[in-house]
C-alpha cells in the first residue's frame, strides 16, 4: 500500500533537478531490488532494480530515503555528486524499520502498539527446510516449533504463547499474501479405517501426514511477520485466535528482466541411536526362547561368548541425498506499472529411513500492473505438487522393530526363499513385530498432494484521502493417500491385508475488502487514519475414503485386489462473515492509539448466538522522541494494548447426528457425540505491555513484552460424562485457562566497521499455561489418541499446565511416599488418571542468532537453547521392559524399593518402611509394570545448533552474473540435552491433534536427521 | 471506474446481505440427524443381544461357565474386578448410549405415527434394560436418565427400577396387543430381523420378560409363583418363538461377538463345574448328549474343565487341556468349522422357550404345584435339546445332531428326569437350566445363582441348588474379604471418573462395592 501513494517521476524534469544514480546493495554487497528511494517530504520516488540500480531526479539538499523492508531506512543529502551508493545493515531494530502488519499493510515500527516479529524470506529460504515452518524455530520470541518427527514430509506444529485451548488447535491462522492458507495435518478419522468402532482405526498414531503449509516454496517467500497476540490478530478474526502468520510472497523488481537460480545438495545422516544391551539373550536356562506378546524378553542367559552380533540399528540407516533446484525469471517495467516473476522449484528429499522420502514441485507466477492513475491489479497463482512416502512409527514401527530384533541375528536378511515376511519367533504372524526391513519394504504410507492457490486483487485509488482494495482467493487442494498395511505384516496379518485410500478435496474461498483512509490531519499535530473491511470465508473439505481387506494377490496394491471393501464419506464445511474496521489517531508521530473492532457470524454456532463482537485497542508512545533529552541517548517506545477475540467451534458440534451402524443389519444410531444447543462462542481476553529500546546509535535493541490472557467458556470437543445423558461425548462452554508470559527479544551488533560486522539477536520466551476450570466442574480432558504408550495421556484438570501428562502413577500415601505391595514388594498402580504435576512447558526457550560478516563472507548460526519441560520417554520404557535397556544390566543385584507397605498403616504416624528384596531376574515384573512415572524426564533442557551457513558472495562479475553466492549450511549438527532418549523434538502423534496435543511423548520417533548442504546461488 | 466500484460494493453487499442463507451449512452432511423408526431398531436389537455377550466375558467367570486361562488366576475368575476398566459395564453403555436418545425418539416417532408394533418393542427393550442393568449393578440411574442437560445423576433402588420395569413391560403388551392405527409387520420387519416384524412373537417375549422379573422376586415375600406361571404360559409356546439374532457376517461389527474370526475367546475354557453337570458326575452317570455338542473335548477326546481357583491348565498334558469354545486348541483358521452358538453366524439368542419353560418349573416348584414344574421341567431339556441341534445348523459345525433316540433316552433317565413329580427338586430344575442358558445366558444365570447365594442347599436333594459349585474362597480377591460377588461395579469411564459424587452416596466407591448384596436377592 505504501507504493500506490507513491507519484513515479521517471518523465518528470524540471530546471533546478538532477539525475541521482546509484546502487543499493546488502549488508555483503548483493544487489537490492526493490528497494524504494523517496525524495524526504514528498511522495515522489522511485525502486531499485533487479541489479540494485536506480535512478531518480532530486534538487541539491533534498534528503533521499532509501527503504526496504527488514531494514533500517538510510537517508543521504543530494549534493555535488551524480552517485549515491547505498548498503543497507540488514538490522531492523529502528522504530522507522518497514515492517508489514496486519493486513498486509506496511507501516513504521513506531505505529505499532502490539508484538509482532519479522522474519526475511532470504533467512527462511537459507534454512533449507523443505518445510517452512521448521524454519521459524528459534527465530521469533514466543514461537515453538514441534517437528513430528525427523522423516521426511513430517508434520510440524507451530504454537505462538503456548497451548490456551485444551482440544481444539492452538496453531495460529496463516495468511498468504492477504487471504488465509490452509494448514491442516490430515486427521485419521477421516480414512475407512476409522470409522466408529473400527477396529483397524489408527487413531493419529503409528502414521504422520505432511501439515499443508510446506506446500508453499520457502524460495517464494519474501517476508514473514508473526503477530503474536490476539491484540495484533483482532483484525483477522476468529481463526486467528492463537496469533497469525503472515506471509508475502515475492514480486518481480523493476529493472530489465532477469533470473535468478538457486540450488543446494544435501546429505542427511541419523540423529542417532539407542544404545541397548548385548548382555543378555532371550533364551531362557533351558534353552527355549522368552516371548513377549510381540517380541522376546531379553532376560536369558547370558549370550554365548563368541556370539555374532549384528549391527541391526546403525545398518538400518542410510545417508540420504537432497537435492532443491530453484529458476525464477522476474522482472517489471522500468516506472514498475508492470512487474512479473515466474518462479520453478524442485525438491527431492530423501530421508535416512530407507523408502522415506518426500519430493516437490512448485510453479509460481505473480505479476501486478498499474492499469491506470487509480486502479491496480495483482494476481498470483501457485501450483504445487507433493508426493510423501513415511515410515510407520511407534509401536510396531520400524524402529522398536530394529531395537527389539535379536542382535545375533541379521535383521537384514529380511525375506523367505519365497519373498515373504522372513519370522524369527515362534509368536503369531499378527503378533510379532515387523521385521525393520520388511516393514519399510512392504507397508506403505504414501501421500500425494495436487494444490493450486490463487489470489487476485485489485486496488481502486481514485481519490485521494483513500484506496479500495479486494482480494479473492481459492486455495484449492486435492490429498491422495494411500496407506498399506501389508498382508504378511503385523498389522495387516489378520485381515487378509489392509488397504486404506482416500482423497480429501479441500477447496477454501476468502474474499477481503479493505476501504483505507490515508492519514489526514484533523488537527495542530494530530492525524487519523483508519480501514474498514470485510471478509467472507468458504472452507470446505470432502473426503471419499474406502477400505479394502483380504488380498488376493499380497502384492498387488489396489482396493480391486480386496475381497472385503468399505467406503466412508466425511464432507466439513465452515462459513465465516465478517466486518471489521480500525482508527488509529496519531499526535505527533510520537503517540499513536489503534482501536479496532470487528464482528464475525459463523456457521457452526447456533444462530441465535453466532453474531458476536470484540473490540480491541493499543497505544504506542516514542518516548524518546516526546522527550528529545531522552532521545538524543537512545530511542525508546512503550507499548500498550487490551484485545478480545472470539472463537467458534467446529463444523456441526452442536447438533447430534445419527451414524450408519455396521452391527447386524445396519440402522441408525446417534454417534457419541450429544447435542448441545447453547454452544456459544468462547472469548479471550488479554492484555500485553511492552516496550522497544535502542541504544547507542541502533547497535543495541531491546524489545520485551509482558502479556496475559484469559480465555473463558472455552468449547471443550469431546469431553466426556455420565453416560446417564444417553451420549458419550460432549463439546461443551465452559472451561478457562490463563496463558501469561514474558518475551525478549536483544539485538545487539558488538562490532562493526566497513569489513567486519557481529550481530547478535537473542529471542528468550518464558511463558505459561494453566487450566483454572472445566466445564460443568468435570475432573478431566484428555485426548484419547494421546493414550498411546502405557497409562499416561495428555490429560488436563483444573489446576494443571495445559500442557500436564496424567497417568495412573503410583499410589502414595499422604506424605507422598509410595506404596508398596505387601505380597510381591512392588509399587502399586492407581486405577484412576492422577496429576503429579508433570508438565510439558519448557520454563525458558532462547533462540541464539549470530551474524558475522568479513567482507564478502557471512556466516551465521542460530542456536535452539531450552529450559525446563518433562518429556515421556516411552521408547526406554519399551526397552526397559523387555530387557534391553542398559539400566536392566543390573538385573541380578537385589534391591528394596524405597516406599511404604500398604498394609492399613500406611497414612499413619509409623508406616511400615518397605523391607521386601526384589530380584529384577528373578521377579521381571519388576520392570515391566513400571510407572511410565519413571520415564518421564522431568525438566529436559538442551542446547541444539540448529543451523550454521556459511555464504560467500562472489566477487565481481563472476560467470557474468550480477550477484552470486555460495554457501555450506549444516541444518541439527549438534545436540547437547539432559534428555536420555534419542531428540526431545517429539510428536508421539501429528500435528493434527488439537490442545497440547502428544508434543513431548517419544514413542518410537525417528530423530532429526543431521544435514549437511552446499548450494550456489546466482543472478543474472 | 464507478461501474467497477458499485460492482464491488453491490459484491460485497450481496454476500453479507443473505448472510443467513450463508451461514446455514451446519446441517451434518455426513448423517442424518432423524431416521424412520424402525432404522434405529437393528443397532438396538444387535446390542439387546450381544451386549450381555460381551458382559459374558466376565460374569461367564463369576458363574464359572469358563475360567480365562492365564498363568495365574485372573480378577474375574477370583470373583473380583478391573480397576480402572469398562471390563463388565458394556450393557451400562448400550442401555443409556446404544438405547438412550435413540430409543426416546424411536418411541416418540411410533407414538405419534400409530405404530404400537414398534411403541410395544421399544417399550419392551426400555423395560429389560433397566431389569438387566439392575440385576448386574444393583443401583442404576433410572428416573433422571437420559437427561443432556444434567452431568450429574442420582441414583434409584432396584425396587423403583423393578417396579419401572413392570410399568414398561404392561406397556409393551398394551401396545403389542394392538393390531389397529399403522401396525405393520412389513415396516417393523425392515429393522426387526429377530422377529422379522411379527408382532405376536413380541409380545410373547414381553410376557416372557416378564415372567423372568417376576421371578427374581423369589426372596421376597410379595413373589407370587402363580403370576410367573401365567405370564410364562402367555409367552414362548415352543422354540420357533426364540428371540434369535442372526449376523450377516460381512464385516467386522456384524459378526458373532464369540464368532473365531472376532477372535475374542481363544483362551476361554469350560469349567468342571459345567463338565461335572453333562458328563454324569453330579447325576448318577447320565451323560448329557448335548454335552458333545456344546462343550469342547481335549485332544486326547476326553471331555474335562478347568479349576477356576487354578486359573490354569495345572498339570494337564498338552493332549489333556480342553480345547476352546470352537474346539480348537487354538483360533482356527477363519471358514473352519465350530459348534454350537460360537460361530461367526450362528444365530445367538436373547431368550428361550427352554429357559421360559425352566423359570416356570421353579415357580411351579416353589408353589408346590409339582406335576406343572416336572412337565415345565421335561419341556425345558427337551426343547434345550432341539435348541443344541439347531444351532449346530445354523453355520458349519464340528459337532454332529443329537438323534431323537438320544433324545429319548436321556429325558427317560431317572438320574435326570425323576419318575416321579415327588422326585424333581431345585437341584435338577436350577442345574438343567444352568445347562440351558449356558454360554449365553449369563444375566439370568448369575441372577439365579445369586438368588440361591451361589451354593445354598436345596432341602429336598439335601445337596446345592448347584451342586458342586465351589466360590473360589482359597483365591478370592483382595479387596472381597472373602466375599463372593454380587454385582458390578457401575461402568468406571462413566460414573467413576464423571458421576464419583452422586456413586459415593450408595457407597459405589468402597473397594468392596460389589460384594454388596443386591436388594432383589435378599428377603
Amino acid at each position: 500500500m505504501a507504493l500506490m501513494g507513491l507519484v513515479f517521476t521517471a518523465a518528470q524534469a524540471f530546471a533546478q533537478q538532477k539525475t541521482v544514480t546509484g546502487k543499493v546493495t546488502s549488508d555483503v554487497g548483493a544487489p537490492i531490488a526493490g528497494a524504494q528511494i523517496v525524495i524526504k517530504g514528498t511522495r515522489l520516488g522511485v525502486l531499485s532494480d533487479a541489479s540494485g540500480d536506480y535512478s531518480i531526479r532530486a534538487e541539491v539538499g533534498q534528503v533521499l530515503q532509501f527503504r526496504f523492508i527488514g531494514n533500517a531506512p538510510e537517508e543521504r543529502t543530494v549534493g555535488a555528486a551524480d552517485v549515491i551508493n547505498v548498503q543497507f545493515r540488514r538490522v531492523a531494530t529502528s522504530l522507522d524499520a518497514v515492517v508489514v502488519s496486519a493486513l498486509g499493510q506496511t507501516n513504521v515500527k513506531r505505529a505499532l502498539g502490539t508484538a509482532q516479529q519479522s522474519v526475511t524470506g532470504a533467512e527462511i529460504a537459507g534454512s533449507n527446510r523443505q518445510n517452512f515452518i521448521n524454519a521459524l524455530q528459534g527465530r521469533v520470541a514466543g514461537v515453538e516449533v514441534t517437528s513430528t518427527s525427523g522423516v521426511p514430509g513430517a508434520s510440524t506444529s507451530i504454537t505462538i504463547r503456548g497451548v490456551s485451548s485444551i482440544s481444539s488447535s492452538n496453531q495460529p491462522l496463516m495468511i498468504i499474501d492477504g487471504l488465509p492458507l490452509d494448514n491442516k495435518t490430515m486427521i485419521t478419522a477421516q480414512l475407512a479405517a476409522d470409522a466408529p468402532n473400527s477396529p483397524t482405526a489408527f487413531n493419529n498414531r503409528g502414521l504422520d501426514f505432511t501439515n499443508r503449509a510446506a506446500d508453499i516454496n520457502p524460495e517464494d517467500i519474501e517476508s514473514l511477520v508473526v503477530l503474536k497476540g490476539p491484540e495484533a490478530s483482532a483484525l483477522y478474526g476468529i481463526d486467528a485466535a492463537n496469533g497469525a502468520i503472515v506471509i508475502t510472497t515475492k514480486r518481480g523488481k523493476p529493472g530489465t528482466g532477469g533470473f535468478e537460480y538457486s540450488n543446494f545438495f544435501r546429505m542427511d545422516t541419523p540423529g542417532g541411536q539407542p544404545e541397548i544391551q548385548r548382555v543378555y539373550s532371550a533364551i531362557n536356562a533351558s534353552g527355549s526362547p522368552i516371548l513377549g506378546s510381540s517380541t522376546y524378553l531379553y532376560y536369558g542367559v547370558p549370550y554365548a561368548p563368541g556370539t555374532k552380533f549384528y549391527d541391526n540399528v546403525s545398518g538400518f540407516f542410510k545417508t540420504a541425498l537432497t537435492q532443491k533446484h530453484s529458476l525464477s525469471f522476474s522482472g517489471a517495467a522500468p516506472d514498475n506499472r508492470i512487474n512479473y516473476r515466474i518462479a520453478i522449484s524442485a525438491d527431492k528429499q530423501e530421508g535416512v529411513v530407507p523408502n522415506t522420502n518426500y519430493n516437490r514441485i512448485n510453479l509460481t507466477g505473480a505479476t501486478q500492473s498499474v492499469v491506470n492513475s487509480w486502479l491496480k491489479a495483482d494476481l498470483t497463482m501457485t501450483y504445487a505438487y507433493a508426493t510423501n512416502d513415511q515410515a510407520y512409527k511407534g509401536a510396531g514401527g520400524p524402529l522398536l522393530g530394529l531395537m527389539a530384533w535379536p542382535q545375533d541375528d541379521n535383521a537384514a536378511d529380511w525375506q523367505t526363499a519365497a519373498g515373504t515376511r522372513r519370522r524369527y519367533s515362534t509368536l503369531s504372524d499378527a503378533s510379532e513385530n515387523d521385521n525393520p526391513y520388511f516393514s519399510v519394504a512392504k507397508n506403505v504410507i504414501n501421500s500425494k498432494t495436487n494444490r493450486i492457490l490463487s489470489n487476485i486483487g485489485l486496488t481502486i485509488a481514485p481519490w485521494a484521502w483513500g484506496s479500495l482494495k479486494t482480494n479473492i482467493g481459492v486455495d484449492n487442494y486435492t490429498n491422495s493417500n494411500l496407506i498399506l498395511r501389508h498382508p504378511e505384516s503385523t498389522y495387516g496379518y489378520s485381515n487378509g491385508g489392509i488397504l486404506d485410500i482416500n482423497t480429501d478435496l479441500t477447496r477454501n474461498i476468502s474474499t477481503q475488502t479493505l476501504l483505507n483512509i490515508n492519514s489526514r490531519q484533523i488537527w495542530q499535530g494530530l492525524s487519523i487514519s483508519g480501514v474498514v473491511g470485510n471478509a467472507v470465508s468458504d472452507y470446505k473439505s470432502n473426503t471419499d475414503a474406502q477400505q479394502g481387506l483380504g488380498f488376493l494377490d499380497p502384492n498387488f496394491v489396489s482396493v480391486n485386489n480386496t475381497n472385503s471393501r468399505t467406503a466412508r464419506t466425511t464432507i466439513s464445511q465452515r462459513r465465516l462473515v465478517s466486518v471489521f474496521g480500525s482508527a488509529t489517531v496519531d499526535y505527533n508521530k510520537y503517540l499513536y492509539v489503534t482501536v479496532t473492532g470487528r464482528n464475525d457470524w459463523t456457521s457452526t454456532i447456533p444462530e441465535e448466538r453466532n453474531s458476536f463482537f470484540y473490540p480491541s485497542i493499543n497505544t504506542s508512545f516514542i518516548f524518546s522522541d516526546a522527550f528529545p533529552t531522552v532521545g538524543q541517548y537512545m530511542t525508546g517506545k512503550l507499548r500498550a494494548g487490551y484485545a478480545q477475540v472470539g472463537k467458534d467451534a467446529r463444523p456441526y458440534a452442536y447438533m447430534p447426528a445419527l451414524e450408519y451402524k455396521l452391527t447386524s443389519y445396519g440402522g441408525y444410531g446417534y454417534s457419541f457425540w450429544g447435542p448441545n444447543r447453547a454452544l456459544k462462542p468462547e472469548f479471550a481476553e488479554s492484555y500485553e505491555f511492552g516496550t522497544e529500546l535502542t541504544f547507542l546509535d541502533d547497535r543495541l535493541g531491546l524489545d520485551v513484552t509482558w502479556y496475559r490472557k484469559e480465555t473463558t467458556d472455552q468449547i471443550v470437543n469431546d469431553i466426556r460424562g455420565s453416560y446417564g445423558t444417553g451420549f458419550i461425548l460432549f463439546n461443551l462452554n465452559g472451561a478457562k485457562t490463563r496463558n501469561e508470559g514474558t518475551e525478549i527479544t536483544v539485538r545487539g551488533t558488538p562490532y562493526l566497521d566497513d569489513k567486519l560486522s557481529w550481530d547478535v539477536v537473542a529471542n528468550f520466551d518464558h511463558s505459561f499455561g494453566r487450566v483454572i476450570a472445566l466445564p460443568n466442574a468435570l475432573p478431566e480432558s484428555y485426548n484419547s489418541d494421546t493414550w498411546l504408550y502405557g497409562n499416561v495421556r495428555s490429560g488436563v484438570k483444573p489446576g494443571t499446565s495445559t500442557r500436564s501428562l496424567t497417568g495412573t502413577f503410583y499410589q502414595r500415601n499422604n506424605a507422598g511416599d509410595v506404596l508398596i505391595s505387601p505380597t510381591t514388594g512392588l509399587p502399586l498402580r492407581n486405577s484412576v488418571f492422577v496429576d503429579r504435576g508433570y508438565d510439558r512447558q519448557p520454563d525458558l526457550t532462547v533462540g541464539l542468532s549470530n551474524t558475522i560478516r568479513y567482507k564478502k563472507l557471512q556466516v551465521s548460526f542460530l542456536l535452539d537453547i531450552r529450559k525446563g519441560g518433562d518429556i515421556l520417554n516411552a521408547t526406554d520404557h519399551y526397552l526397559t521392559a523387555r530387557g534391553l535397556s542398559m539400566r536392566t544390566l543390573d538385573r541380578n543385584e537385589p534391591r528394596v524399593i524405597k516406599g511404604v507397605i500398604r498394609d492399613g498403616l500406611e497414612n499413619t504416624a509409623t508406616p511400615t518402611v518397605n523391607n521386601i528384596v526384589v530380584i529384577p531376574a528373578i521377579n521381571r515384573d519388576y520392570y515391566v509394570s513400571m510407572s511410565e512415572e519413571l520415564f518421564i524426564e522431568k525438566d529436559i533442557n538442551w542446547v541444539r545448533l540448529k543451523e550454521v551457513t556459511a555464504r560467500y558472495q562472489l566477487p565481481g562479475k563472476w560467470l557474468n552474473a550480477r550477484d552470486a553466492s555460495f554457501f555450506i549450511t549444516g541444518t541439527d549438527l549438534w545436540l547437547e540435552t539432559n534428555y536420555t532418549g534419542l531428540d526431545p523434538i517429539v510428536n508421539g502423534n501429528t500435528a493434527a491433534l488439537g490442545g497440547a496435543g502428544a508434543s513431548g511423548i517419544d514413542y518410537g520417533n525417528f530423530p532429526m536427521p543431521k544435514g549437511l548442504a552446499f548450494g550456489l546461488k546466482v543472478g543474472f | 471506474m464507478k461501474r467497477l466500484f458499485a460492482a464491488v460494493l453491490v459484491g460485497s453487499l450481496a454476500l453479507t446481505a443473505s448472510c443467513k442463507d450463508f451461514l446455514d451449512v451446519n446441517t451434518n452432511p455426513n448423517a442424518p440427524q432423524a431416521a424412520s423408526a424402525n432404522l434405529y431398531l437393528p443397532p438396538m436389537l444387535h446390542w439387546w443381544v450381544s451386549s450381555p455377550q460381551w458382559d459374558g466375558r466376565f460374569v461367564g467367570r463369576y458363574t464359572q461357565n469358563y475360567i480365562l486361562v492365564s498363568s495365574s488366576p485372573t480378577t474375574w475368575d477370583r470373583m473380583g474386578y478391573d480397576p480402572g476398566s469398562d471390563n463388565g459395564a458394556m450393557q451400562w453403555r448400550d442401555v443409556y448410549w446404544t438405547f438412550g436418545q435413540n430409543l426416546v425418539n424411536m418411541m416418540t416417532q411410533a407414538e405419534a405415527e400409530e405404530r404400537w408394533d414398534v411403541l410395544g418393542v421399544g417399550y419392551l427393550l426400555k423395560g429389560w434394560g433397566w431389569m438387566a442393568l439392575s440385576g448386574h449393578h444393583g443401583e442404576i440411574i433410572v428416573k433422571e436418565a437420559i437427561d443432556q442437560s444434567k452431568f450429574y445423576f442420582n441414583y434409584d433402588t432396584e425396587e423403583y427400577a423393578y417396579t419401572e420395569t413392570l410399568r414398561l413391560l404392561d406397556k409393551a403388551i398394551e401396545n403389542l396387543k394392538r393390531t389397529d392405527g399403522a401396525v405393520n409387520a412389513a415396516y417393523l420387519g425392515k429393522g426387526d430381523k429377530i422377529y422379522a416384524g411379527d408382532r405376536a412373537k413380541w409380545l410373547k417375549a414381553a410376557y416372557g420378560l416378564k415372567a423372568m422379573t417376576l421371578n427374581r422376586f423369589s426372596n421376597k415375600a410379595t413373589y407370587k409363583p402363580a403370576d410367573v406361571i401365567a405370564n410364562v404360559d402367555l409367552s414362548f409356546t415352543s422354540n420357533a418363538d426364540d428371540a434369535l439374532l442372526p449376523f450377516p457376517a460381512t464385516v467386522n461389527d456384524d459378526r458373532n461377538f464369540f464368532g473365531p474370526t472376532r477372535g475374542n475367546m481363544p483362551s476361554y475354557r469350560q469349567t468342571y463345574f459345567i463338565v461335572d453337570l453333562m458328563d454324569g458326575t453330579q447325576f448318577g452317570g447320565a451323560v448329557d448328549p448335548r454335552m458333545s455338542r456344546m462343550l469342547s473335548a481335549s485332544p486326547d477326546g476326553v471331555f474335562r474343565g478347568l479349576d477356576p481357583a487354578l486359573g490354569t491348565y495345572g498339570a494337564l498334558s498338552t493332549a489333556q487341556r480342553p480345547n476352546n469354545i470352537w474346539g480348537y486348541a487354538a483360533t482356527p483358521a477363519a471358514g473352519s468349522p465350530t459348534r454350537y452358538i460360537f460361530d461367526d453366524k450362528s444365530r445367538f439368542p436373547a431368550m428361550t422357550y427352554a429357559q421360559m419353560q425352566f423359570v416356570k418349573a421353579e415357580a411351579a416348584y416353589r408353589m408346590g404345584d409339582k406335576a406343572t414344574a416336572l412337565a415345565a421341567y421335561k419341556n425345558g431339556i427337551g426343547a434345550h435339546i432341539d435348541f443344541v441341534n439347531a444351532r449346530n445348523l445354523d453355520a458349519s459345525s464340528n459337532a454332529t445332531q443329537i438323534p431323537a433316540a438320544e433324545k429319548s433316552a436321556f429325558l427317560a433317565d431317572p438320574n435326570v428326569v425323576p419318575a416321579t413329580a415327588a422326585g424333581l427338586t431345585l437341584t435338577h430344575i436350577m442345574s438343567q437350566k444352568y445347562i440351558a442358558q449356558w454360554g449365553w445366558g449369563f444375566n439370568e444365570t448369575w441372577m439365579d445363582m445369586r438368588r440361591y447365594h451361589y451354593t445354598d442347599i436345596d432341602p429336598a436333594s439335601g445337596r446345592q441348588v448347584f451342586p458342586g459349585f465351589v466360590l473360589p474362597t482359597t483365591t478370592m480377591y483382595g479387596d472381597n474379604a472373602g466375599k463372593p460377588v454380587q454385582r458390578v461395579r457401575p461402568r468406571y469411564n462413566s460414573e467413576y471418573v464423571w458421576n464419583l459424587a452422586s456413586l459415593k452416596t450408595i457407597g459405589g466407591d468402597a473397594t468392596d462395592y460389589h460384594t454388596k448384596p443386591l436388594w432383589i436377592t435378599q428377603p
